[in-house]
């Protein structure tokens, strides 16, 4: 990834956002401003300092943090970041199926091992604990709709 | 009622003992927050918002309250005993603080960091209690013309001021503004921006997008670097946690000077808490009589930042309050919770909802004695806080946001969107987008383009409605000022002279 990516991908979303804007239906009542124009406004305008920004980047007068002195990343950088956007996956799908607390300790134990805990016994016990307080907590004593907890309480 | 018997009113509210144990969670997990590295009181905010259903309004507010001005408070320990400042306005306060740790002083340092931000925020809410009534009466003249030249004023000014590049503090409140318009519109029923998903229908949640830029961007952005689970050096707990005498007389001045910079600054548009540390810090410099000992670990370079600190966080109150503005992600968070329980913000607050304001004003004032007594003798607490080691304490902060988003409606969806937000944070930090101005805009969006509407409806669709009119015009000046002055003002002073 670099800064004119990241321009590339704003002018795609730009570009989405402005067929979005086609689509909106007028509206049947009579009014002095109706609902596009905002988003056509707002969209113009994103568009404009996007392309700025594209320039900019296109001279190098953009930044890239990992480029900075301590802040590259060490080898192994995608797979950290995988294996945290995985622990977050595997929430989405199992919470359906297990509940919430089985889910939330895979979720916990992927970020754990983005941040080099080995995947283990001692990762599984300390984030079903963190999962398993955070389930009684917020579900028991607080009242918020996690569901249920496991899977044989659904 | 006259200000002062409302406040009064308030703090016989504030008092009551359901409304002060609340009070109190909020300065404990204010303080919790403060010092842990990696979560901040907007996130906090955003995390606790599915709960602004089940418990009253004033008590939420109250522990809002609480966990804002905790966080401040707790983030100088961070900064002392790991030379970590968890946000921009603790950077002086790491840079010195550490330095007297070092030197053998860390109790010296906590304590003038401790103390100083009890009188600098005692300080600036009283300037809260007094100025806020005469803003109120001053903005009750606004009409919606007025409303959307402050809302593009504040926008501009948190976009274009704060932040390294206006290009990207602007790009970032574009996109904030693009996704705050997401949903049904309000006037015309008509679906913006969905893409004939039913669950985009309501809009972008605040919850969701705070907690994944803030939380979920920040863990994906450390997990990436891979030098987070090294962890940092934690000082040891060094001397008395109290000040000598000569300590107090170094440090006083230096808490009334920085409250002084800290409430005005903090409640401008822009104004936000870091400019007024700074200025303290080199105004502190400039006027000690050992100035050879900053950067060594001078009392006051820790003393006048965190007063300033301290006292923009009530500044950053003003305009929240008394105008509906947010100029801070977590003001824009609490506005959100506002909503949330349908509460018309603006300077009908004061009227409409006087009870529960007066009750948070007062709880600002009780929960600055709470804060004090409840930092220095709990000190050894949040250092060993400060000792978890990282994958635990980020598994911690995602299964809570994870939980907090889950919870908020049981929706799979919005947990993807909070992964989604995550990737948009992480590369917002990667590439140095300050994230405040996508909250705001995010947040303000269908308030300004409501108030736009109001006013042209007004007008007949006649646009100069915005610039004929004085106040409105002079505030879409400023904002037109705000954008063009900084690139000239760089321009002349990179330009060679003869």
């Amino acid at each position: 990834m670099t800064p004119l990516r990241v321009a590339l991908a704003l002018l795609v979303v730009c570009a989405v956002a402005a067929w979005q804007v086609t689509v909106i239906p007028a509206s049947m009542m009579q009014m002095t401003v109706g609902a596009s124009l905002v988003p056509a406004l707002v969209v113009g305008g994103l568009t404009v300092l996007a392309l700025l920004y594209g320039w900019s980047a296109w001279r190098g007068q953009q930044v890239d943090e990992s480029h900075a002195p301590e802040q590259s990343p060490l080898p192994g950088a995608s797979t950290r970041t995988l294996s945290l956007l995985g622990g977050g996956l595997a929430f989405m799908v199992l919470v359906g199926p297990l509940g919430f607390i089985l889910p939330a300790t895979l979720c916990g134990m992927g970020v754990a091992r983005a941040f080099d805990a080995p995947l283990g016994l001692k990762s599984l016990a300390v984030c079903g604990g963190i999962a398993s307080v955070f389930w009684g907590l917020f579900a028991l004593v607080l009242g918020v709709g996690l569901g249920p907890g496991l899977p044989w309480l659904i | 009622m006259s200000s002062m018997d409302a406040l009064l009113a308030g703090f016989g509210n504030a008092l009551q003992p359901v409304t002060l144990m609340w009070g109190f969670v909020g300065c404990f997990v204010g303080t919790l927050v403060g010092v842990l590295p990696g979560i901040g009181p907007a996130l906090t905010i955003a995390l606790l918002l599915p709960l602004t259903y089940h418990v009253p309004a004033t008590s939420m507010f109250v522990m809002f309250a609480g966990i804002y001005y905790g966080a401040a408070y707790g983030g100088s320990t961070t900064s002392i005993l790991i030379k970590t400042p968890g946000e921009a306005s603790s950077m002086m306060t790491a840079l010195e603080g550490n330095k007297m740790a070092r030197n053998g002083r860390a109790g010296q340092a906590l304590a003038t960091a401790a103390i100083g931000s009890f009188v600098a925020g005692t300080i600036g809410t009283l300037a809260l209690t007094f100025f806020a009534p005469m803003v109120v009466e001053a903005a009750l003249a606004f009409g919606p013309a007025e409303y959307f030249s402050l809302m593009v004023l504040s926008l501009v000014a948190v976009s274009a001021v704060l932040g390294s590049s206006m290009l990207r503090g602007l790009l970032a409140l574009g996109v904030g503004l693009l996704l705050g318009l997401v949903g049904i519109d309000l006037q015309t029923g008509q679906a913006r921006f969905t893409f004939g998903q039913a669950q985009l229908l309501d809009g972008i949640e605040v919850t969701v997008a705070a907690v994944g830029l803030f939380a979920v961007g920040e863990a994906l952005y450390l997990a990436w670097q891979g030098r987070e689970s090294r962890g940092s050096e934690v000082m040891k707990l060094s001397g008395r946690l109290w000040l000598s005498a000569s300590d107090w007389a170094r440090s006083w001045k230096a808490w009334l000077r920085g409250a002084f910079y800290g409430f005005p600054i903090g409640a401008l548009p822009a104004g936000g808490a870091e400019l007024p540390t700074l200025l303290s810090y080199y105004t502190e410099k400039k006027l000690s009589p050992h100035p050879e000992e900053f950067g060594h670990g001078a009392i006051e370079g820790v003393a006048g930042p965190e007063a300033a600190n301290n006292a923009a966080a009530a500044g950053v109150l003003m305009p929240l309050l008394t105008l509906g503005i947010p100029t801070s992600a977590t003001a824009a968070i609490m506005l959100s919770a506002f909503e949330g329980y349908g509460i018309q913000t603006g300077p009908q607050l004061f009227s409409s909802q006087s009870s529960l304001v007066w009750t948070l004003i007062a709880s600002l004032y009780i929960g600055n004695v709470i804060l004090l007594v409840l930092n220095l003798p709990l000190v050894g607490l949040w250092v060993k806080l400060l000792k978890i080691p990282p994958p635990w304490l980020y598994a911690g902060i995602i299964v809570i946001s994870t939980a907090g988003v889950y919870g908020a409606g049981n929706s799979v969806f919005n947990v993807g969107l909070l992964f989604v937000f995550g990737l948009i944070g992480f590369t917002m930090r990667r590439f140095d987008f300050p994230v405040a101005p996508l909250i705001v805009g995010l947040i303000l969006a269908p308030m300004a383009e409501q108030s736009m509407r109001q006013a042209l409806t007004i007008s007949m669709g006649d646009w100069s409605t915005f610039v004929t009119r004085p106040l409105s015009g002079s505030l879409l000046g400023i904002a037109a000022l705000l954008i063009v002055v900084p690139g000239l003002w760089r321009r002349w002073r990179t330009e060679p002279r003869p």
